[in-house]
């Protein structure tokens, strides 16, 4: 069995509001998969449904095979990290694992000063939560689901507040727990050129919706190129477009500037078509785009 | 839910609300006792340094025993309950936290309670002037309140689960423990605050008998606040 988390049709509604429309959405064995999107995308919502903090509105979630009242079995083979880990505040790292590992029945108390060593806060272990800072907060998250040895790992925004070398950090635990321990991975973040070194496939969700759903190979292809373009009539030039080839994506931007998004092989054609009819092209360069820019493009400007 | 109860004890353990709680209860005995006693010594006429005038003072204090099961509630289901999400997200089920939490609240209440109640006795009989038949009274009339009390303390569960505000519960507490009896003509022998007044009154009176009336009563709100408080925290939330 290789899908890890599989769900069909999954949606909520909150207050007549649709935050996730049905949604079908496959995690499979050994995949870093990054969740993208912007605020209020429904990233943390399917999370959370995922966890079983909400209740889905109607659909279905397997984890491991497993749904229904079966699925808290399965629940114990994951390790969750939704937004910002709680922790007892007056309690130390090892009383607040203490408390967990007897929660989840791990016989080995070692197991804390493993997990606490894996996220480098073995030292740190005697002092209480609420002297933490948010890095240290959030690696403990990550000690947490690490705690009963997990086959699979959900972390929503686990870099969240961390400096730079705490991001290359998480990023080298993570690729090592997958590379060595072959634990699957489901992460979102807000910093994307971080998913772009981390990720193995990317999803992009929009309003509730699965936009997009590309393999790193495959990002790392349509990523390569696109069309800048200056010039002076941009109404024009998007009409021609258009016409000219028909399952074109643009995006016009300020200052007369339009970005295509695919047709890159054909950028000759393009500007021959422009001049040809009159439209006067001030500048045309092609340029690689980095995930982010990508993600601009898929959600944001005036996509055909 | 053995595994969940034991690192819920382990938690409680390590909070220092349920110390305080339980001092600060055996500490009010002590100190009503001692009042009693010193007094008795500065004013040999002085009337109320009897058993009976301090067991009253128990049977009368339903309300404060609720508001100390209040207390040890919110230890376990109070902020740290934001703690819950981590839970749930590993699987532990909603029925198993609700319960749990009862089950580990409850036991720490009877406890204090049950030592509230030796401290009691031992006091009234030492220190105090003993009136024949005072200590059976006490345990008959303490045993009526058992009841009420849990009901009580059932419902404070069901309201703190479900994150009622403190403010609303006390509101529904006045309305159900002392208020009751002026407002519900139709129930009026089964309300719980009729039925505690007239405890105290057949404890006073040297009447006290065992009442089916404080069962009735007690069950019927335990059954209720907690079929209702596990019905609907099975579908809530965890935010």
């Amino acid at each position: 069995m290789d899908s890890i988390i599989q769900t069909y049709q999954l949606t909520k509604t909150f207050k007549n509001e649709e935050i996730i429309e049905p949604l079908d959405f496959t995690l499979r064995k050994g995949e870093i998969c990054a969740l993208i999107g912007k605020n209020g995308a429904g990233k943390s919502t399917f999370f959370k449904m995922l966890a079983g903090q909400l209740m889905p509105t109607t659909g279905d979630i397997q984890l491991f095979g497993k749904s229904g009242k079966k699925i808290g079995k399965s629940k114990k083979r994951m390790g969750f990290m939704i937004e910002t880990p709680e922790f007892f505040p007056d309690f130390t790292a090892t009383q607040n694992l203490e408390y967990f590992r007897i929660q989840r029945g791990v016989t080995e108390k070692k197991r804390i000063y493993e997990v606490l060593q894996i996220v480098d806060l073995a030292n740190q272990k005697k002092k209480r939560f609420k002297d933490y800072s948010m890095g240290m907060k959030q690696r403990l998250g990550i000690a947490l689901c690490l705690l009963s040895s997990p086959d699979c790992l959900v972390l929503d925004e686990p870099i969240n507040g961390l400096d730079a070398e705490g991001i290359m950090e998480i990023r080298k635990l993570l690729l090592k727990l997958n590379q060595e321990k072959q634990i699957t991975i489901l992460v979102s973040s807000h910093i994307l050129t971080e998913l772009q070194l981390l990720a193995t496939r990317f999803v992009f969700l929009k309003n509730g919706v699965i936009v997009d759903d590309l393999s790193k190979q495959t990002l790392d292809e349509k990523s390569k190129k696109q069309i800048h373009l200056k010039v002076d009539d941009v109404a024009k030039a998007a009409r021609l477009l258009e016409q000219g080839y028909a399952d074109i994506q643009y995006k016009i931007l300020p200052d007369h500037l339009i970005t295509i998004q695919n047709h890159v092989e054909e950028g000759g054609e393009i500007n021959r078509l422009l001049i040809d009819n009159e439209v006067f092209v001030m500048e045309f360069r092609m340029e690689a785009l980095n995930l982010e820019e990508y993600f601009l493009g898929l959600v944001e400007g005036n996509e055909k | 839910m053995i595994n969940y109860i034991k690192s819920e004890n382990y938690r409680l353990l390590r909070k220092k609300s349920l110390y305080m709680t339980s001092v600060i209860c055996c500490l009010l005995i002590v100190v009503a006792a001692a009042v009693l006693y010193y007094t008795h010594q500065q004013d040999p006429n002085f009337p109320y340094a009897t058993s009976m005038f301090l067991y009253s003072n128990v049977i009368s204090g339903t309300l404060l025993i609720m508001i100390v099961g209040l207390l040890f509630n919110s230890a376990l289901t109070g902020k740290d309950a934001s703690l819950i999400k981590q839970s749930v997200s590993f699987g532990v089920s909603r029925n198993t936290v609700f319960w749990s939490k009862l089950i580990l609240t409850l036991s720490y209440f009877l406890l204090i309670c049950v030592i509230g109640l030796i401290l009691t006795i031992t006091l009234g009989e030492t220190l105090l002037a003993s009136e024949g038949q005072s200590v059976k009274n006490f345990l008959i009339a303490s045993s009526n309140m058992v009841p009420i009390v849990l009901s009580g303390f059932f419902m404070i569960h069901a309201l703190k689960m479900l994150k009622v505000s403190e403010v609303y519960i006390i509101i529904m507490f006045l309305f159900i423990f002392i208020f009751s009896g002026d407002l519900l003509y139709m129930l009026f022998d089964y309300t719980p605050s009729t039925l505690l007044n007239e405890n105290l009154m057949s404890f006073v009176n040297n009447s006290a008998h065992f009442d089916y009336r404080h069962w009735v009563t007690g069950i019927v709100i335990s059954v209720i606040s907690l079929l209702i408080g596990a019905k609907r925290f099975a579908k809530q939330n965890i935010d």
